[in-house]
This record gives structure tokens, sequence and C-alpha cells, in this order.
């Protein structure tokens, strides 16, 4: 049992470095694209559209980083779910947060039918569990335990900073292309094409606005991949048994419930795939998959 | 010349950045211990203050069996004396055994069993049973983490500068997860 602890904190380890990493990159493609743009837009006022720009930027990252966990929550309509009227579901969390050292997140349900769950939140201590109600209706105590564990494993391991993060540069991303090429339909670049120079930068602009919010989202769609297997093992970890959360994604595999539509900027959080994508667009690992490793544990 | 002071600068520098490191890993260690500890004497207090309401409540029922309820209320008095972390735990455990044997017990008293109050005391005591078993699961992690941290290469060399020593592996079964659960 002692390697898979070790394992267990170089996952954090890593996750750190990857949020670290993510944000660096992100935030070079974005001062590229706000360069490009601006130098489009006007040459003499390149240098103030970019300080805008940036600053605007950087409000926005930082304040929906510190309101992650709320913006998530409202954006699928959840409630908090209240100690009465669900009991079973806050001493589950209770029993799984002190296996995993945790403090207890902030508990929610989401009006759903179908079986399923996500976690959000900068950090473990303003973190956030939510459930629909058609998981806690139709899953046993065993496997309603195993999906808490799983969610509690994605904060253990620090993933919902980074989901949290990437959500947040996704979007970013794509708010800014999509203003500037919206904006090209109206203005185009006043003055016309004389400028060679202003040529090279409107391509590179226009380049750069279609391709970085696909780069992005792809880069962050194959972590969040890897990271289901590594929640899931995590989880196994905290039950000493994979057996609950096996039969709750069996159970989610052969539910035929119509999900409803959830915004793509948090798909990547819930416990299995909200929405039909091909597989390159997809943020989590096939339900068959999981199944497969969660037996060999 | 110059080469040699600036190796020694960055020899040094790195020294202490890693005395840093090891004397806070061991603290951010020793703390987990601590605080799982904590974890587990809560959830055992939580138990015990169970024990008189539920005598109480099943008192009426069972009249010839006075043998099971006189040994759960002596488990809980001695979990109430009980010193130190390692006699909570078996004070915990004998209350543990007692309140075993009364839940099975009470499968021969239909009233009892039918009985809202009782059964809503059996849910909270079979939710308590779970959560000591993961605080147990827990100490056993973060005394393992610990442990491994001193015998290790490098650690070992910082744990004998700094003088923290191996934990005693006052192992407790987890085994008792599975025991008494409710069924409806």
């Amino acid at each position: 049992m002692e390697s898979p602890r070790i394992s267990f904190y170089n996952e954090i380890k890593r996750n750190k470095r990857n949020s670290f990493l993510l944000i660096s990159v992100v935030l070079l493609i974005l001062l590229a694209l706000v360069y490009a743009i601006s130098a489009v837009v006007s040459r003499e006022y390149t240098f103030i559209i970019l300080i805008i720009g940036t600053i605007v930027s950087l409000l926005y990252v930082v304040i929906s980083y510190y309101k992650s966990a709320d913006i998530a929550i409202k954006s699928v309509g959840a409630k908090k779910a209240s100690k009465s009227q669900f009991p079973m579901y806050h001493s589950l969390v209770e029993g799984i947060a002190l296996a995993s050292g945790l403090p207890k997140p902030k508990l929610y349900v989401m009006e759903e039918k179908q079986i399923n769950a996500f976690a959000s939140g900068r950090d473990p201590k303003n973190a956030v569990i939510c459930m629909t109600t058609g998981a806690l209706a139709k899953l046993d105590k065993q496997e309603l335990e195993g999906v808490i564990a799983h969610e509690m494993s994605h904060i253990a391991n620090y993933d919902i900073r980074f989901m949290t993060l990437t959500a947040v540069l996704v979007g970013l991303i794509s708010i800014i292309s999509q203003i500037f090429l919206r904006s090209l339909w109206y203005g185009g670049g006043s003055g016309g094409g004389k400028d060679k120079s202003k040529v090279i930068f409107l391509i590179i602009a226009i380049v750069l606005a279609i391709l970085s919010p696909i780069l992005v989202a792809l880069v962050q769609l194959a972590i969040s991949r890897k990271r289901e297997y590594a929640a899931d093992s995590t989880a196994v970890k905290f039950m000493r048994t994979p057996t609950g959360l096996q039969s709750a994604l069996k159970k989610i595999q052969h539910n035929s419930e119509p999900q409803k539509k959830v915004p793509d900027a948090v798909s990547s959080l819930f416990l299995a795939k909200p929405s039909k994508s091909k597989e390159w667009f997809m943020t989590h690992p096939p339900l068959s998959k999981r199944i497969a490793k969660l037996d060999r544990m | 010349m110059n080469i040699w002071i600036w190796v020694a600068i960055i020899v040094v520098v790195v020294m202490i950045l890693m005395f840093l490191y090891y004397y806070n890993s061991f603290i951010t260690l020793l703390q987990r211990i601590k605080n799982s500890k904590s974890q587990i004497t809560v959830q055992l207090k939580k138990r015990s203050d169970l024990v008189p309401n539920l005598v109480n409540m099943v008192k009426g029922y069972m009249k010839h069996e006075k043998s099971v309820l006189t040994e759960v209320t002596n488990a809980r008095a001695s979990m109430m004396k009980a010193k130190g972390f390692e006699g909570k735990v078996k004070a915990g455990n004998q209350l543990q055994d007692a309140l075993k044997s009364l839940f099975a017990v009470s499968e021969s008293y239909p009233d009892l069993k039918a009985s809202q109050n009782f059964l809503q005391l059996q849910t909270e005591v079979a939710a308590i049973e779970d959560k000591v078993a993961y605080a147990r699961q827990y100490y056993n992690d973060s005394i393992l983490s610990y442990n491994t941290m001193t015998q290790k290469v490098p650690g070992m060399w910082f744990a004998g500068i700094y003088g923290f020593k191996k934990q005693d592996y006052f192992e407790i079964p987890e085994e008792e997860k599975a025991a008494p659960k409710v069924q409806f």
C-alpha cells in the first residue's frame, strides 16, 4: 500500500505543475492574440489596447477563478442539499472526507434524471460536490459512496483547480477570438490594405483566433481524460474496494435517460460525459474502458 | 577562483533549502497523524453519546436481555473514563462489540424493530461505524507515510538530524468496516 500513497502525492504535484504550465502557455497565446489583434485594429494605439486587453483579461481570470464553484453551480441550476433532506448523501461525504483527510465540501443537488455528478472549486477548502437527483434516487448506498469517492478524488488530486483554470482560460480565449472574428464582418481593417505588415498581422490574428480555442480545448480534453482514470484509482484507495464505483458506472452505461444540455465549459467536470461528441472532443474515456480498469484493481 | 565561490554558495543554498523542505515535510506529516487521531476520537465520542438514548429506548422492550444492556452501559462508562488515544480506541472497540450484540439481539423483538426512533438510532450508529472505519484508515495511512519518510533515504538522514523518530505503528484493524450494516 506504500507506493500508491506516494504516487497520490505525485499526482497532486503534477497537477499543480500542469496548472502553472497551462496558465503560462495560455497567457502567451493570449498575449500574441491580443497583440496581433491590436496591430490590425490600429497601429497607433497598439500599446494601449494591449495594456487594456491584458488588464481586462487578468480581471476576468481572477474573478472567475475565485467565483468558479458558484459559476459552475449556477450554470447547471443546482440547489444546496440540506442535511435534513439528504442525510445519507451528507453522511457518506463525511465518511470519505475522513478517509481522505479533506475538509467536507459544500453539497449541491441538480434536477436531472440521468445519473451524474461533478466536483468544482479552486482548492479543497473551497470545493463543492453536486449530484443529480437521478444519482441520489437510482444508486444504492455503496454505489453512491463510490461516486462520491470519485468526486472527492478530483478534489484531493487538485483536478478541480486545473479544470477550473482550463474552463476559465478556454472561455476567455474563445470570447476574445469571437469578438475579433465578428468585428471583422463589420469594421474590416480601418484604412484598407495599404500597409503590408497590417495584412500579415491580420492573417496571423485570424489564424490565431480560429486555432487557439481549438488547440487549448484539445489539450484540455486530453488531460481531462487521463484525470478520470486517476480519480477512479484514487477513489478505490479511499474506499479500499472498486465494487461501488464500478457498479455505479455500469448503471450509467445501462441507463438510457436523455441528458439535459450542459454548458460546454462545465462538461469536463462531470462524472460521466454529459453530451454525445466525437472521440477527440470527449472529456471522458469510454465507460467500458473505465469499468475494465477497475476490474484489474 | 570566482567559480569556486559560486559553487560553494549554490551548494549552501541547496542544503538550506533541503533542510527547510524536509523539516516542513516532517511537520506536515506529524500534523496529519495528530489530526487523524483527533478525528477518530471525535467519532468515538459521538458514538458513545448515542448510547444513553439507545439504552433508554431499548430498555422497555428487552426485559430478558439485562446482560446485553449492562454490557453496553459498562462499555460506555469505560469509554468515558478512558485516557489517552490508545485507551480510547480500546474502549471504543469494546463498545462497538457490545453494540453489535445489542443489535443482534434486537432482531428478535419485532416491536422494537418497528419503532421509528430505534431505526433512526440504528442508522446513526451504523453511519458512525463507517466513519470510525474511515478515520482509522486515514490514521493508518498517515502513520505509514510518516514512517516511510523516516526510513527512506534521504528522509532518513534528516529524521536523524532533527530527531524525528519512527512512530509506533499502533495498528487498528480496518476490516470492521464491513461489520454491522443495517439491512432494511
